[in-house]
């Protein structure tokens, strides 16, 4: 009876070792095709203009001189909630000269004091 | 002596049995929010750009477009902002082909939200994003707009922009 021959035993663990790397190389692949689209939604879900857009809107009360004037306030913060569901309110202390600044869209919160010069 | 190969190849069946199973398919492509990301960026920046005033002193331009209903005006800048592209020829075709359609939301005298059309294009339900932009507004004279909107006080409009790739 014939042995059994193993000369080609490495070919069979060749194999077995590619079949392996390409396991990891689907996995990558796979991986590959859902990071883009989470990082561009967090990107998106991120109200960064938002926050820029209402600190300059608030700023520029204060730059013309009618950050006083009580009742232009709620134009910004009832606008705010009727069409962007978003809490946003400031506050100017004249003995300090100093704004306190409040935005909260329900995940992201800011708080921001401006002290003027 | 085949044992080893046996419960290998028995391993590399289950492991991609599973990889099949848990992956989620995903038909839709991926590349759209990145494209909505950059959409959105763009469409901020060009209203920050129009809410700036050209120098020093008087109102922005945005803050003139809406006190004088001026949404040509607003049609042409806005558009000359988003469309530009680096490789423009002479004719000034080879441009990027971005629409938007406008609105903006005043706070009415009887205390109530009310939105009126800023101009734009029809939308037909392309791929669109919303950026917005808060414009200040000084008393003013509404000429063409509805009676109820203040005109003898500072105050804020919304001014809310759908925009798109054609």
């Amino acid at each position: 009876m014939a042995r059994v021959n193993e000369d080609a035993q490495w070919i069979v663990m060749l194999g077995f070792i590619i079949s392996i790397i390409l396991i990891f190389l689907a996995l990558i692949v796979n991986q590959s095709a859902l990071i883009g689209k989470t990082t561009a939604e967090s990107v998106l879900e991120f109200p960064k203009s938002d926050i820029q857009d209402t600190r300059a809107e608030i700023l520029e009360y204060y730059w013309n001189g009618t950050i006083n004037q009580s009742d232009l306030e709620p134009y910004l913060s009832n606008l705010s909630l009727e069409r962007k569901g978003t809490i946003v309110s400031y506050d100017y202390n004249s003995t300090e000269n100093s704004i306190a600044i409040h935005y909260n869209d329900g995940s992201t919160e800011y708080n921001e004091m401006v002290r003027e010069p | 002596m085949y044992t080893i190969e046996g419960v290998a190849a028995g391993i590399l069946m289950i492991v991609t049995a599973y990889l099949v199973v848990s992956t989620t398919t995903v038909l839709t492509p991926q590349d759209v929010h990145i494209i909505d990301m950059q959409l959105q960026q763009l469409g901020n920046d060009a209203l920050a750009m129009m809410d700036t005033p050209d120098n020093y002193g008087p109102y922005s331009p945005l803050t003139y477009m809406i006190m004088t209903n001026n949404s040509s005006s607003f049609r042409q800048e806005f558009l000359s902002f988003v469309n530009n592209a680096t490789n423009i020829d002479t004719s000034g075709n080879d441009r990027d082909r971005l629409n938007y359609t406008a609105s903006f939301t005043y706070w009415n005298v009887t205390n109530q939200p009310n939105t009126i059309s800023f101009g734009g294009s029809t939308y037909y339900r392309e791929n669109a994003v919303k950026v917005t932009r808060w414009v200040y507004l000084p008393p003013f004279n509404p000429t063409g707009y509805p009676a109820d909107m203040n005109s003898n006080t500072n105050q804020t409009v919304l001014l809310e922009v759908l925009l798109w790739r054609e």
